[in-house]
């Protein structure tokens, strides 16, 4: 007897079932993770401790938490962004080291005046889109998959970087490799609860006004069929190309902003290590709120969370880095599993009689 | 009302005596009743078909007659639902592929199985690691150089194949089922992607390959082809073998193009509508020598010269593939025109971009709605509000979700779509392709639609459907559209055109007089005029 395991589409998932799963993937993940904490030596009673109350319930921690939060809102709106119009944005990392570099010039060069941090802002949200031009033109053009351009352009972007802080930026005053110190006309103002400083809102903002397009505007229906189907909506007499210039543009944007929020916002400075792990948060921020804008804030919440959870984890009780990537694992991939059974229906037939049964 | 008796006449015969019989005849494929449904939908009913080591036989059907199902049931790909298949006088069942492969069954796609990246010879490994004997690769070598030798076949062996042409590749998978050991070598619509002269090196080598013993099932819907090549020919029409292994020697074209497009189907409802039925209003649409450049695979429109007026509708009748696709994008804007000159409503919009015609009236059903038409995963609401959403009628920069959703109502009760909630939320994937052909419709026959391009709009659709179909086309041209209907059932194009064009390799002809017979069309269709 051959058993067969069949899919099927579900026409619609009930809300009940959404969260059910959900939750059940939530505590199936925390459940596994904790054996995997517990097994390398992490006292079970810290553990709650560890993962859920400092980062979400402790001042301090839901402080850190929320400014870490704050660039990935950003970058997963620009994968959401690019992947509503199946472009694979996997250079988000590129786009913000391209931000970073536009917003520290602006600040190094006094340039804008009394509007120096307003134009930092736009500098930074203007450096990303330039970085993601050259795919998508790469893309329109001659059809070149923007996964590679976009990947391949942020070690360029990187070695810009490079160039920039141990190069013409560098601050003479000390040894490492970074820009000179932000003035602090130039720095996004603390709101005085932590490190958690303006660039919240200006992410907060953006995942609304990406809303409000993507819900609300005729331009972000459009810019929707055209991710849905793009042959139809041009047969449909919609811009096709315009629109995914502006979307993708938009998107490089986003990173960009990133980058510029971690320089005037965190580090007030350039560094070498304002883009670790961009592209990566964006995207999975991106896939877990499956590309909705507005899911995006709670969902780089809780990821924001996890990653200042890891942080103490290593540094109180010597977890390794491989251990946090297990858990990370874990995590995302109890939640894609989640999905997958909400939108399919899963039914083992034991007859085993049927078509392919040989 | 009676149903045309298929033509060939099938004996009641013992089934252990007709086996053989089928041995002594050669007979090295055999179905038999074969059905298979998809769900509700019926695609072969008790199919009958029979072809012989050394003939060619010729499977003609329209798109969507069942053609592919077969194929695929025969390559192991399908289950039949019942009925049995012999081969070579025994009982055999396919289940997979691989056992398809190892009785000697062998597949040229329409559509290439061949991996781009790999040479033909590394294709033809690959094949073959479905049969354990010929495992090693000398042994495999032998049979390829072998089978080369056999028909005379030149293709470059060790070039990746996605850099050769589409011909040669076409060799590669002759070749490879050769290799393979295929005695019954089945090839769906292999003149489709080649040029005239490629079309006939083909037909020669199908003709060599069976005086070397081979039986080959050629399926096609280009009757020139039967008649220059096929020994003995069937037609099944809507999953039905309508004609079973004739001999084409005493067949002519007329007779097949009846049988593949269903006369008596027409003879039923064909009482033709009387004549012109409205007075043509102002000409709304010219082209002049509209010319579309041919690309790969298609074959281009040459010299098109149209001319549509206010509540007429014109018919364009023609086998698939002979450049209505091309010339309805061209049309619509999807397509640049090589040549010519294309007038809508007075404005000469030979490039017009497609929103601009759309902004004069211009309407589009294309032939593949899932491709052209409609975004499967959007709501169906979104779908049938598209048009107004970019005219901006449901506002300019900021969408008013309750109009939205109101006009969506108001389309899906106006067009009867079932299966549709009242807001139209759900994707329009989980609508049928009667109801999800309704809501194109809802969309593109709107008040302001003044010239309606409708690419075959009842192409798999049951008959309530089509009728649906038929009468919104008629009610928009009597407010006063002018319909262009472009379609393979020639039943379709005689009953709702007032005019008739046919169109055959990329040329469009008209039939001389006002109501033109089916035999007329047929030899214009066939390029006979």
């Amino acid at each position: 007897m051959l058993e067969r395991v069949t899919l099927e589409r579900r026409a619609t998932a009930p809300f009940w079932l959404s969260v059910a799963t959900y939750l059940g993937a939530v505590l199936f993940a925390l459940g596994l993770s904790l054996i995997i904490l517990t097994a390398t030596g992490v006292p079970r009673d810290a553990l709650f401790q560890e993962l859920v109350m400092e980062v979400f319930f402790d001042r301090d921690g839901l402080a850190r938490t929320l400014t870490a939060a704050t660039p990935m809102i950003l970058v997963g709106l620009s994968a959401a962004l690019c992947l509503r119009l199946k472009f694979w944005n996997i250079g988000i990392e590129g786009q913000l080291l391209l931000g970073g570099i536009f917003a520290t010039t602006v600040a190094l060069y006094d340039i804008g005046g009394a509007m120096r941090l307003p134009v930092m802002m736009l500098a930074a949200a203007a450096g990303g889109a330039l970085w993601i031009a050259l795919p998508l033109l790469l893309r329109l053009r001659l059809g070149v998959s923007e996964v590679i351009v976009t990947l391949l352009l942020s070690k360029v972007a990187f070695l810009l970087l490079q160039h920039m802080v141990f190069g013409p930026f560098r601050d003479p005053t000390h040894n490492f490799p970074s820009s000179p110190v932000l003035d602090a006309v130039e720095r996004l103002p603390r709101l005085g609860f932590g490190n958690v400083h303006a660039g919240l809102f200006l992410a907060l903002a953006a995942a609304g006004l990406c809303g409000l397009m993507v819900h609300r505007l005729r331009f972000g229906f459009a810019a929707n069929l055209t991710g849905d189907n793009p042959d139809a909506a041009r047969s449909l007499g919609f811009p096709t190309v315009r629109i995914m210039v502006v979307v993708i543009l938009l998107g490089g944007a986003m990173a960009g902003l990133a980058g510029g929020v971690v320089v005037a916002g965190t580090e007030y400075r350039l560094t070498q290590q304002i883009g670790l792990f961009a592209t990566f948060n964006g995207i999975v921020v991106a896939a877990l709120a499956r590309n909705e804008p507005l899911a995006v804030p709670l969902v780089a919440f809780l990821l924001a969370g996890l990653a200042v959870a890891s942080g103490s984890l290593k540094v109180f009780y010597g977890v390794s880095e491989g251990i946090i990537l297990t858990i990370k694992g874990v995590i995302l991939l109890s939640l894609v599993t989640a999905q997958f059974f909400t939108t399919f229906r899963v039914t083992l037939d034991r007859t085993g009689t049927t078509e392919r049964a040989a | 009302m009676s149903r045309a008796a298929p033509v060939a006449e099938t004996r009641p015969v013992p089934r252990a005596l007709e086996s053989a019989v089928a041995r002594e005849e050669g007979i090295a494929l055999h179905l038999r009743g074969l059905c298979k449904s998809f769900g509700t939908a019926r695609v072969l009913e008790d199919v009958d078909f029979s072809v012989r080591a050394g003939e060619i036989h010729a499977l003609l059907g329209e798109n969507g007659a069942g053609k592919s199902t077969l194929m695929n049931i025969l390559g192991g790909i399908y289950a039949a639902d019942s009925g049995g298949v012999e081969i070579a006088g025994r009982a055999v069942s396919i289940n997979a592929p691989a056992q398809a492969l190892s009785l000697g069954i062998g597949m040229v796609h329409q559509h290439f199985r061949l991996a781009g990246p790999f040479t033909a010879r590394e294709n033809v490994a690959l094949a073959a690691g479905a049969l354990p004997e010929l495992r090693g690769r000398g042994r495999l070598e032998a049979r390829l150089s072998e089978a080369m030798a056999r028909t005379g076949l030149e293709v470059p062996l060790d070039r990746p194949v996605e850099r050769l042409s589409v011909a040669d590749r076409q060799r590669i998978e002759i070749l490879k089922a050769l290799s393979l050991g295929a005695r019954i070598l089945i090839l769906d619509e292999p003149t489709a992607v080649l040029t005239d002269e490629e079309a006939g090196r083909l037909l020669a080598l199908m003709r060599k390959l069976a005086e070397d013993g081979h039986a080959i099932v050629f399926i096609t819907h280009k009757l020139r082809e039967v008649i220059a090549a096929g020994d003995r020919v069937s037609v099944l029409r809507r999953g039905r073998m309508v004609l079973e292994g004739r001999p084409v020697a005493g067949i002519d074209a007329e007779t097949l193009a009846r049988a593949m497009m269903g006369e008596e189907a027409v003879a039923r409802t064909d009482p033709g509508p009387a004549a012109p039925r409205r007075e043509p209003g102002e000409v709304l649409l010219s082209a002049e020598a509209l010319s579309v450049a041919a690309d790969a695979g298609q074959g281009g429109v040459h010299a098109v010269s149209l001319s549509l007026s206010a509540g007429e509708i014109a018919g364009i009748a023609g086998v698939g593939g002979n450049g209505q696709q091309e010339l309805a994008e061209a049309l619509v804007g999807l397509r640049p025109m090589s040549a010519g000159r294309l007038v809508l409503k007075g404005r000469e919009l030979s490039s017009a971009p497609v929103g601009a015609r759309r902004d004069l009236g211009l309407r589009y059903i294309p032939s593949d709605r899932a491709r052209f038409a409609l975004a499967l995963n959007a709501p169906l609401s979104h779908n049938i509000a598209a048009g107004e959403v970019r005219t901006g009628a449901l506002g300019r920069a900021l969408l008013s979700p309750g109009r939205l959703r109101a006009l969506a109502a108001r389309l899906i009760a106006a067009f009867d779509i079932a299966g549709a909630t009242a807001g139209g939320a759900r994707p329009v994937r989980l609508l049928s392709g009667g109801n999800a052909q309704k809501a194109v419709l809802a969309r593109e026959l709107d008040d302001a639609a003044r010239l309606i391009i409708a690419h075959s709009p009842t192409r798999g659709l049951d008959v309530a459907a089509c009728r649906h179909v038929h009468d919104r086309l008629l009610e928009a041209a009597g407010r006063g559209a002018a319909v262009l209907i472009i379609s393979e059932d020639i039943e379709e194009i005689m009953a709702l055109s007032d005019t008739i064009h046919v169109m055959s390799r990329g040329r469009l002809t008209s039939p001389q007089g006002p109501r033109p017979d089916r035999a007329a069309i047929g030899r214009l269709m066939l390029g006979h005029a």
